[in-house]
């Protein structure tokens, strides 16, 4: 039996290439998206070891170790007598502090050096000799020279011998000599894209720790115990071996390998499922192929098990092969996927492939799909009659009604998931309730897919009917809805994503806009993008702006997001030097109190956060300051709630408290009759010296708040890419098979005379329409998907529903391509058949 | 190919709808060559009914495809009506095959996709022309087939079925039908309605039709018998009956035993 099975599969090679493509692309990324995630790792935390070669112990401030990588200004610090201590330690061959942090560098163009990843300052000594190599010039000597990183010098434009502006968040700016340039070892200019200027130790400390003689880690070497280190320098400072402290660096920086890895598993899996679609279908239409054959087995004496057991045999031979291959390039690409991460974020990272002992589950997932979806059709071909054999093939079409409920049924349950998922009724499981009812959704809608393809087929037929060979190909698209409906769904799924996706975003773009026609009553914005730190501007560069003769109006916006607290709790604060007019700019309205004439001590805060704290009109509340002041605040306002001005306000008198004294946002109303663009430039024209802020009018801000949901949407679409190379599979392995079941037919239509253009006409029009009904399906699918979506999220704030008209277009158009690709090779067979041999044809 | 090719005899075009000469056909290659057609010439004569007949493998479907143009031949030639076969490349067979010559099989090949009214005007439609409707309703009356028009071919009997092949196959005024085996798939019954209709289509409508078949019953519906037998013409029998052709066969077999099962 399996020899026959066997036999039979060789002769039927093109169907089984078709066939197993899809299995090797599902396995292939399921496997990438494991290598990708394993390989980042073991290349970050090999290049974390690397820098702590030869560090024996590391000392940090025991509190708040996030503090203590120097991202915000008031990490906590060691004095330099503890370094002294540590080196006095038994064992002890070398310490080293160090002081890191951000810190802000103007570079050739007038802005700040790096956009998302920062610039990290640091104390250039002997230690970071080790690590970073100088590859022209010498390190820091004197207190106002600085040495750069490689990838500092490519991102600035300023080279060794040029001055550079640098400041931070508690020092003012001075300049710099940029005196050498050093690199990472193995090559590298950057560890995660970074950018690194290295100044002497007196340097980074007036830069970094507020001009104290302090140091944010010291590096041990030596071969003192960790315990040893710790009674010496008591309880405030936590000790770990470099070990320990290389795993944990190396964790931070892994994460962003995980989100590759999560994604790429994503595509994977969704191609996995679509996967499973092409794979019942052909095998279903091998089935009904092979029923002449299936009932001679049987009739020569072959149980009804040997028959299914042939079937899943062919099935496993294909899952295997397939998967094997798929493994195979799957390794590849996970390679080449982390090159391209490492290359684009990772600053050039040097990749060390690890194949993990998971990625043997894109195996099992591959076999296991392979003969999972065989299982349907192989029990069909066991009801095959002997007798079948004896006579001509008769497949009546079998009545939609079962499938229709069942899919209804499904498509139920999965809808009710979706919505318990998106109303918080399942808790911690909401996520998987929601992406599990998706999946279940799109189960169910396939099952009606059959139904649905009959008016659909015939209303997207008719648009093509205008010539005969074109209705012939309608007709023919509509001939086996089961079969049109499961070759739609590959591209059905795909689209619908995407198409769910597009609305989420669109509708996102359409709220934006919304608000800030509705919100804001300015007509320019200054600020900056929001980066790795909060862009601000000089104070009196907003007075400036206000003295403009054509300037209305300014809403200013200071703001403090590190270490303030409200009664004890950790709370951002805000500020403005003009309250009223800002609260006016943004669309506030004050519900008790006043706002006029704020006194020193006045707090000012909406409704909710005020009912939250138990606090009313009147009460006195304290607050504490980053820098450790203390002040008691009189509520002498309470704001309605509103999108723009919830939170805690204090009087400009408090804004010396702020960690960054200065304004992150102004809002400009220009005056009645004014030109807005000439405001704009003039307002320019007064930031040139200000790298951090530029000014937009209200357009481009809605351009630059959504920017970055367009890089998404547009890396969604590889998604889109993928599914559409399997899709092109399954039409074309549908029409192959098509076409050979409808030999005769074809040779009759030649024969009373139809050309060949004709015949490649009629199978181009079904195939596209099978490909126009799957992305119209998908469509459909997908704008409930994103309408759903949006619904649920409308009280966070996602308040309109706006369609993503011109990627609906373009997904119709790729359906069209797809559908003319598709039928390239099977409309050449169709008209090249031999006429005589065709009408023959049994 | 080492074939003979002798001088053509002097055939008269005038009122021959088909005619061949010195056609010879050969499929394969060396010890596997096998010669279909022998020289053979012959014509058809219109507004006549000729049936081709003969053992397997004598040749007569080859011929059937050489004179429709669904086949091409090695020497000699093939004229529909003044037009010349020979040489013509597949656009143009094709057109001709659409303008002017009728096809009906033994397994019926309508479409599934499309009523009983629609396979009749597929021609018509494949050829972008409107059917003249009396011509069309003339031959549907004939063929009782009014009641069926909007039926798709799987709602109807065998019998029914060869009806529509009939109407598709006259609805364009073809200069000739060709049917192959046409009653090889039907009853007694059903094959009596079929060859009546053949009939008339030339009493009546002067309608030229060349059928290949087997059953001496069918043949005696034709003006004409002609007989094959290893790819060569051995007997041209006119106003046949039933008994007369199977006379002529059993002589005929008598003179040639046991023709090959080679094609």
């Amino acid at each position: 039996m399996l020899r026959a099975t066997l036999k039979g599969m060789a002769s039927r090679k093109a169907r089984l290439v078709l066939t197993s493509l899809a299995v090797v692309l599902g396995t292939m990324f399921v496997a990438a998206a494991m290598i990708l995630t394993a390989t980042m790792e073991k290349s970050v935390s090999g290049v974390i070891a690397d820098a702590f070669t030869g560090v024996d112990a590391v000392v940090t401030a025991a509190e708040d170790p996030a503090a203590a990588q120097g991202n915000t200004p008031s990490a906590t610090l060691i004095p330099a007598d503890v370094l002294e201590t540590v080196r006095g330690v038994d064992g002890v061959e070398s310490a080293d502090g160090d002081v890191s942090g951000q810190v802000n560098a103007i570079g050739d163009d007038g802005k700040l050096v790096g956009t998302f990843a920062p610039t990290i300052g640091f104390n250039w000594n002997e230690q970071s000799t080790g690590f970073n190599e100088i590859r022209e010039g010498r390190g820091p000597e004197a207190d106002d020279e600085v040495i750069v990183s490689t990838l500092f010098v490519t991102e600035s434009g300023l080279d060794i011998g040029d001055t550079v502006t640098a400041y931070s968040y508690t020092a003012d700016r001075a300049d710099y000599e940029i005196v050498g340039v050093f690199g990472l070892s193995g090559d590298r200019d950057s560890l995660a894209g970074e950018t690194q200027m290295g100044f002497t130790t007196t340097t980074a400390q007036h830069l970094l720790a507020q001009g104290e003689n302090a140091y944010m880690t010291i590096y041990v070497e030596g071969d003192a115990s960790t315990d040893a280190i710790a009674d010496a320098i008591g309880s405030d400072y936590r000790v770990q071996t470099g070990e320990e402290a290389s795993e944990e660096a190396a964790q931070g920086f892994a994460a962003v390998a995980d989100i590759m890895g999560y994604i790429f598993l994503g595509f994977g899996l969704v191609a996995v499922f679509v996967s499973v679609f092409l794979i019942i279908n052909t095998f279903t239409i091998i089935v009904a192929q092979r029923q002449r054959e299936l009932a001679l087995l049987r009739a020569i004496g072959a149980g009804r098990n040997q028959v299914v057991g042939s079937v899943l045999a062919e099935a496993a031979v294909i899952g295997v092969i397939a998967s094997i291959l798929g493994l195979g390039l799957g390794v590849l690409l996970g390679w080449g996927l982390s090159q391209l991460v490492s290359s684009s974020v990772m600053g050039g990272l040097a990749v060390r492939l690890e194949v993990p002992p998971t990625a043997l589950w894109a195996l099992a997932v591959g076999i296991g799909v392979t003969v999972l979806s065989a299982i349907v059709p192989a029990v069909k071909a066991s009801g095959v009659p002997p007798v079948a054999a004896m006579r001509e093939a008769v497949n009546p079409p079998k009545p939609l009604r079962g499938i229709t409920i069942a899919g209804l049924a499904v498509t139920a349950v999965g809808g009710v998931l979706v919505a318990l998922g998106l109303t918080d009724n399942l808790g911690d499981l909401g996520l998987s309730g929601f992406l599990s009812g998706v999946g279940i959704a799109f189960v169910g809608i396939t099952l009606l897919t059959p139904i649905l393809s009959r008016p659909l087929v015939a209303f997207l037929g008719a648009v093509m009917s205008w010539s005969f060979s074109g209705r012939l190909g309608k007709l023919n698209a509509g001939r086996n809805p089961r079969r049109t409906a499961i070759t739609a769904s590959a591209l059905m799924i795909a689209v619908a994503l995407v198409t769910g996706i597009a609305t989420l975003v669109s509708s996102f773009k359409q709220t934006t806009e919304e608000l800030t026609d509705s919100n804001l009553e300015s007509d320019l914005i200054v600020m900056g993008q929001q980066g790795a730190n909060i862009p601000t501007f000089a104070p009196e560069t907003l007075a400036e702006i206000k003295a403009l003769p054509d300037v209305a109006a300014v809403g200013d916006l200071y703001g403090e997001f590190f270490g303030a607290q409200v009664d004890g709790e950790s709370t951002p604060l805000f500020a403005s030097e003009d309250l009223p007019t800002s609260l006016d700019i943004f669309s506030g309205t004050v519900a008790e109190g006043s706002v006029d004439d704020l006194a020193d001590d006045g707090l000012v805060v909406n409704e909710s956060a005020a009912e939250d704290r138990g606090v009313a009109l009147g009460d006195t509340v304290p607050v504490t300051f980053a820098d450790g002041t203390t002040v008691q605040l009189t509520v002498a306002a309470i704001l309605d709630d509103a999108l723009l001005t919830d939170g805690w306000w204090v009087a400009p008198a408090q804004i010396e408290h702020f960690t960054v004294p200065k304004p992150m946002q102004a809002y400009i109303q220009v005056a009645d009759g004014a030109d807005v663009d000439a405001v704009q430039e003039e307002v320019d024209t007064i930031l040139a010296d200000e790298p951090e802020v530029d000014v937009t009018n209200n357009a481009q801000f809605v351009e630059q708040q959504t920017a970055q949901l367009d890089t998404l949407l547009a890396s969604v679409q590889i998604l889109l890419a993928l599914a559409i190379i399997i899709a092109i599979i399954g039409v074309v392995n549908t029409l192959v098979l098509s076409v050979l079941e409808r030999t005769r037919e074809l040779g009759l239509l030649r024969a009373i005379g139809m050309t060949r253009g004709q015949a490649r006409r009629m199978i181009t029009v079904e195939s596209v329409i099978i490909c126009l009904f799957g992305a119209v399906l998908g469509i459909a699918v997908g704008i409930g998907l994103g309408w759903t979506v949006q619904q649920a999220l409308e009280e966070e704030g996602l308040t309109s529903f706006a369609l993503p008209w011109s990627y609906i277009v373009g997904y119709l158009v790729a359906a069209v391509v797809v559908g003319l690709l598709a039928a390239i090779a099977p409309a050449a067979r169709a008209a090249k058949l031999n006429v005589l041999n065709a009408i023959a044809y049994e | 190919m080492p074939l003979a090719n002798p001088p053509a005899p002097q055939i008269t075009r005038t009122r021959s709808a088909v005619t061949a000469s010195n056609v010879w056909r050969a499929y394969g290659s060396g010890e596997a060559q096998v010669v279909a057609l022998r020289d053979v010439s012959v014509q058809f004569a219109s507004g006549a009914f000729t049936a081709i007949m003969g053992p397997s493998g004598s040749g007569k479907s080859t011929l059937m495809h050489c004179l429709a143009g669904l086949d091409t031949t090695d020497r000699g030639t093939v004229h529909i009506g003044d037009t010349a076969l020979t040489g013509l490349g597949d656009k143009a067979l094709t057109k001709l095959r659409r303008d002017k010559i009728g096809f009906i099989f033994q397994q019926f090949n309508l479409l599934p996709t499309l009523t009983a009214e629609e396979n009749i005007l597929l021609p018509a439609s494949i050829a972008g022309v409107k059917a003249d409707p009396e011509w069309v309703a003339r031959i549907i009356a004939t063929l009782d087939l009014s009641e069926r028009l909007t039926h798709k071919p799987t709602e109807l009997s065998g019998g029914q079925q060869q009806r529509v092949a009939c109407a598709r196959a006259l609805a364009t005024r073809p200069e000739v039908v060709f049917a192959d085996e046409p009653t090889g798939n039907l009853d007694t019954r059903s094959s009596g309605e079929v060859l009546r209709f053949l009939r008339r289509s030339v009493d009546d409508f002067g309608q030229t039709i060349v059928m290949v078949t087997h059953d001496p019953g069918a043949a005696a519906y034709a003006d004409r018998v002609v007989f094959l037998a290893d790819g060569q013409i051995v007997e041209d029998l006119h106003r046949p009956t039933a008994d007369s052709v199977i006379d002529t066969m059993r002589g005929f077999e008598n003179r040639v035993p046991l023709a090959g099962e080679a094609r």
